[in-house]
């Protein structure tokens, strides 16, 4: 017996690759810390998520909404630190770069 | 919708979902400009059995800017009596000025605020508070306190 | 012993009467001559038996006359009337025995004829009886009144009946000039030489001269209220595709006014007169003509109303009939009944509810624009609606015109517009009261808004609908396979305008990641030439979908981890995490002797793979390779193969793949069983949907089945009375209703009369 595939109408969910560990899949996933909306959610900002809210890496390995963290870098009051470990924030070129990317 | 007024909510769900840290309560928060949560410091300290109320002042670019806390003073409540805590109820806390990150919470501040009353072997007022309170401004976010002391 | 003064005392009074009688003539000759006269007017006034032909003999009437004057002048004539009216008591048996004679052969026959016989051979005795017009207006009179004393009290209660139908028998008779058999022939007495204006004026005036105009004259009405009710129910019935009261009038005008001249205005001498005579009974029978059709329209109201907008000229009817006569709470009360036993009961649909209401509140804006009487009835309505678990999904459905439920609830000539804040009655309120129900017009300003903003303001907020909105637009996306989704756009634009921009920004998302999803394909097929089409989401931006975790095996897999790397290779930073429960895949399966074809859920595609290693399995072994499935979802996926003719349940939880097809499936024997389109599970769960499943264990479990095998048939209550025995039974008797409803969809059951019992199978 063979099974020929013809056709496949599929449904998929996309996800940052943040390189965290796949572990929370039903949950609402992680969240960017300055404005507690999950990733694949977008800023306060923004009405779309995705590629019209990215995400931005830091170097320090922290991640949060693009819009969110370009905001608080803004501020005096930031002395262009990261929020999470106020160390100088440095953008990340790319994130993970991972042989095994799809799962 | 603001900002602030968001993440207010999203952090008012998840007082409601998971409840706030032993000794701390959310009193009051029927808007999202102003709101009011008790401070109880638990076990064996200079505070035991006195209640505190500390009062947030949000404005609408919130976590980004930070928020105005102090303890509230009038008729029913007083400010504890703490070196870093002048008797109007201002703060000299880093993390409510300089030191303040857009991922910090108002519960994250209250357990700050917590700890910095817990770790306090003495009750004594700040240096200078009479002169301090007789000129300080409304808000406390218009002071620019000196942080002599890194641990808050 | 009579005194002197007492003798003379009766000497004077003898003497008086002796006088008047003789009337000053000589000796005794007034005497005699009064004696005279008194037997011929006694004689002459004898009622005489018409029966008998010796009775009826000549009078000299010159000598009559002269006998009442000379009884006059001696002033006896109180005599001669009392002697009369004795004389008249003696000889009333003859008028009884004509009376039952004709009286009884009406009740053997029911012909009103014996009834008109009636009343002119009581005329006719009456004429015969009469006293001379000389004896003066007083014998008359007292003549009259014991005369129909006497009628009255002989004639039986059956005459009532035939009077009736008499009288009812003249409505047809304005301008006719021949007389229908039952009229009998004129009596003598009532015979003229002038032409008379319709056979029927001799009879009407009989019933005049014997009273019986003012006797029966409710009776007279009654017979013409009936005769309006009778015509109206006889044209009007059912009858509401045209306006029928303006011909009601109409035929008033041309029928009843004319018969009315007879009863009401015989005596008039110009049409002026007759008019102005008739003004206050017309206006009766007129008001008579709306009651009656606003009776009938209100006993009808429930169908007129599904039958809107067809049945529009009733209610325009109703509506003016209403202005005449108030019978508006009549309506309320008839309405609100109507709804109840016909609408709001477990065995309805709530998209036909829905329908039904969205009518009454076109038809009742119609036949009362303030909204009043809408109110008073939409008030159960809507309470109702907030207990069925459906409701706002069916709102919704018609929101954006499901082609399923037929006609859409949304008039396309109403133009789009916000919903509008209703004021919303809080049921919840401890002091929540209904409206009284005389309340006047103004008791509440309801402001006439649009009828998908009276729907959404059934529920306190509009969030549920936009929820229930993202769960329906998600069904729909999810099923497109063709990319062409620019229907549910057009929706999504035109519900923008009702709820308003930012509540379907969701919406807005889940629109987006189509497209999204048809270039990225549009990419990834450029790069590499793939079967699989997916539909890319946005995770927290649609309603919860039915989450599987399996893994789909062999070719499956490498398929799936192909596309992920195309995709990751054009979003490099994303990927792609499969929902392996949705979507359908188009698969061949070649067997030795034979390919089946078949449209089947990843589920089934990913046994069949499984298949292809081995030729035998157990559901255990099959669930155990792709990881956690329901083990009722994995029995269902191979079934569908075994109905393929493809699988071979061996019993014991085992199935075999039939590589060659046994009989009745081969391809060479009989006709190859046509390509079956699994039905695909429903990609979004509903919280009526779980609830469904659940109310299906109640009814596996034997309770309602066994239930209803034992006592036959039962009232739904019963059901939920008897359920609430079972185990952690917690539903309510709407949701059972519901359910009994599905069950009855699918042939489980059936309803009637609120009793549910098992099909016959």
């Amino acid at each position: 017996m063979k099974v020929h595939v013809k056709n496949w109408h599929a449904i998929a969910q996309w996800r940052w690759d943040t390189g965290a560990a796949d572990a929370d899949d039903d949950g609402e996933g992680d969240v960017c810390g300055i404005c507690r909306v999950p990733y694949e959610g977008c800023c306060p900002s923004c009405k779309m998520p995705g590629d019209d809210c990215p995400l931005i890496w830091g170097e320090c390995s922290h991640v949060f909404h693009m819009h969110c963290l370009l905001q608080w870098i803004g501020t005096s009051s930031s002395k262009q630190q990261c929020p999470m470990d106020r160390r100088p924030w440095v953008t990340a070129e790319r994130k993970v770069d991972r042989t095994n990317n799809a799962r | 919708m603001s900002v602030s007024t968001r993440r207010l909510s999203k952090e008012l769900t998840d007082i409601k979902n998971h409840g706030t840290p032993v000794g701390i309560n959310l009193l009051s928060s029927d808007n999202f400009e102003e709101w009011f949560l008790s401070l109880e410091v638990l076990g064996e300290t200079v505070y035991a059995g006195e209640v505190f109320c500390l009062r947030f002042r949000f404005d609408s670019q919130y976590p980004i800017s930070s928020p105005a806390v102090q303890f509230v003073t009038d008729d029913k409540w007083k400010a504890p009596v703490h070196p870093h805590v002048y008797t109007n109820g201002h703060i000299c806390a880093s993390i409510l000025g300089n030191e303040w990150s857009p991922v910090l919470s108002v519960i994250a501040v209250c357990v700050t605020l917590q700890s910095m009353l817990a770790s306090c072997k003495k009750k004594e007022l700040p240096p200078g508070n009479d002169r301090y309170v007789r000129h300080a401004p409304d808000n406390p976010k218009k002071t620019r306190f000196e942080y002599d002391d890194d641990t808050v | 012993m009579a005194t002197e003064a007492l003798q003379r005392q009766i000497q004077g009074k003898w003497q008086n009467s002796f006088a008047r009688l003789n009337r000053d003539q000589q000796g005794i000759t007034g005497l005699l001559g009064f004696s005279e006269s008194w037997t011929l007017a006694t004689d002459f006034l004898h009622p005489r038996d018409l029966n008998d032909p010796k009775a009826n003999r000549e009078w000299d009437m010159t000598q009559v006359r002269n006998a009442v004057e000379t009884l006059s002048r001696s002033k006896m004539l109180p005599l001669l009337l009392e002697n009369f009216l004795e004389e008249m008591r003696k000889q009333q048996y003859l008028i009884t025995n004509d009376v039952n004679e004709l009286m009884r052969q009406y009740e053997n026959t029911e012909d009103i004829h014996h009834i008109a016989r009636l009343i002119y051979r009581l005329l006719e005795w009456y004429r015969a009886w009469v006293p001379i017009s000389e004896l003066g207006h007083t014998i008359l009179s007292a003549y009259t009144l014991t005369f129909q004393t006497h009628i009255y009290s002989t004639l039986p209660p059956s005459f009532s009946r035939g009077f009736k139908q008499l009288i009812n028998a003249t409505f047809d008779l304005a301008g006719t000039r021949t007389a229908p058999p039952w009229i009998p022939p004129t009596p003598a007495p009532l015979q003229s030489s002038l032409p008379i204006p319709r056979p029927d004026l001799p009879l009407w005036s009989s019933f005049e001269q014997l009273g019986m105009l003012d006797r029966y004259e409710s009776l007279i009405s009654s017979v013409c209220y009936e005769h309006i009710e009778a015509h109206i129910l006889e044209t009007c019935t059912r009858k509401w595709g045209e306006r029928m009261l303006q011909p009601l009038r109409e035929w008033m005008t041309n029928k009843i006014v004319p018969w009315m001249v007879m009863p009401y205005a015989r005596g008039a001498r110009t049409a002026e007169e007759a008019r102005s005579m008739l003004q206050g009974v017309g206006s009766r029978f007129d008001f008579h003509v709306c009651k009656t059709l606003s009776d009938l329209r209100t006993r009808e109201i429930f169908d007129i109303i599904i039958d809107f907008p067809d049945s529009q000229p009733a209610l325009e009817d109703l509506k003016e009939c209403l202005q005449r006569v108030d019978q508006r709470s009549q309506l309320v009360q008839t309405l609100r009944k109507a709804n109840r036993k016909r609408l709001l009961h477990p065995g309805a649909d709530t998209k036909d509810i829905i329908a039904q209401y969205v009518s009454i509140i076109r038809c009742l804006r119609l036949v009362d624009p303030p909204g009043v009487l809408l109110f008073k009835v939409a008030d159960p309505i809507r309470r109702y609606l907030r207990e069925r678990p459906d409701t706002i999904r069916c709102i919704v459905a018609s929101l954006v015109g499901d082609g399923e439920s037929g006609d859409s609830l949304v008039d396309e000539n109403e133009p789009i517009q916000p919903l509008q804040q209703m004021q919303v009655e809080d049921y919840t309120d401890p002091s929540w009261e209904p409206e009284p129900i005389d309340a006047g017009p103004d008791f509440r300003t309801n402001k006439p808004s649009d009828v998908i903003s009276t729907l959404v303001s059934i529920y306190d907020s509009k969030d549920l609908f936009v929820r229930e909105l993202q769960v329906l637009l998600a069904q729909r996306l999810l099923a497109i396979t063709d990319g062409n989704f620019d229907r549910e756009r057009r929706n999504i634009e035109i519900l923008k305008i009702r709820f308003g921009e930012a509540a379907l920004q969701v919406c807005e998302v889940m629109l987006r990641d189509m497209t999204d999803s048809k270039r990225i394909d549009q990419h990834v097929q450029s790069q590499k030439n793939m079967i699989l089409r997916p539909t890319i989401i946005s995770r927290h931006f649609w309603p919860p979908l039915q989450a599987g975790k399996f893994t789909m095996p062999g070719q499956f897999k490498q398929i799936q981890d192909d596309y992920a790397s195309e995709f990751h290779l054009f979003k490099p930073d994303k990927m792609l995490r499969w929902l392996p429960l949705l979507g359908t895949i188009h698969l061949e399966i070649e067997l030795e002797d034979r390919t089946v074809p078949a449209d089947v859920p990843p589920l089934e595609a990913a046994f069949i793979e499984l298949f292809s290693q081995r030729d035998t399995w157990t559901v255990d072994e099959l669930v155990a390779s792709v990881g956690s499935v329901d083990r009722p979802a994995a029995i269902k996926a191979l079934t569908t193969w075994v109905d393929l003719g493809v699988l071979k349940d061996e019993g014991g939880n085992r199935y075999r793949l039939l590589e060659v097809a046994e009989d009745g499936f081969s391809s060479s024997s009989g006709a190859p069983r046509p390509a079956r389109i699994v039905e695909e599970v429903p990609a979004v769960l509903t919280v009526e949907q779980q609830q469904a499943d659940q109310m299906k264990v109640y009814w596996k479990a034997c309770f309602i089945e066994g239930m209803l095998t034992n006592l036959g048939m039962l009232p739904l209550d019963r059901i939920q009375t008897m359920l609430k025995f079972a185990p952690g039974y917690d539903r309510t008797v709407e949701q059972l209703g519901a359910f009994m409803e599905a069950a009855r969809r699918e042939g489980l059951v059936t309803a009637s009369n609120g009793l549910w019992k098992l099909s016959k199978r």
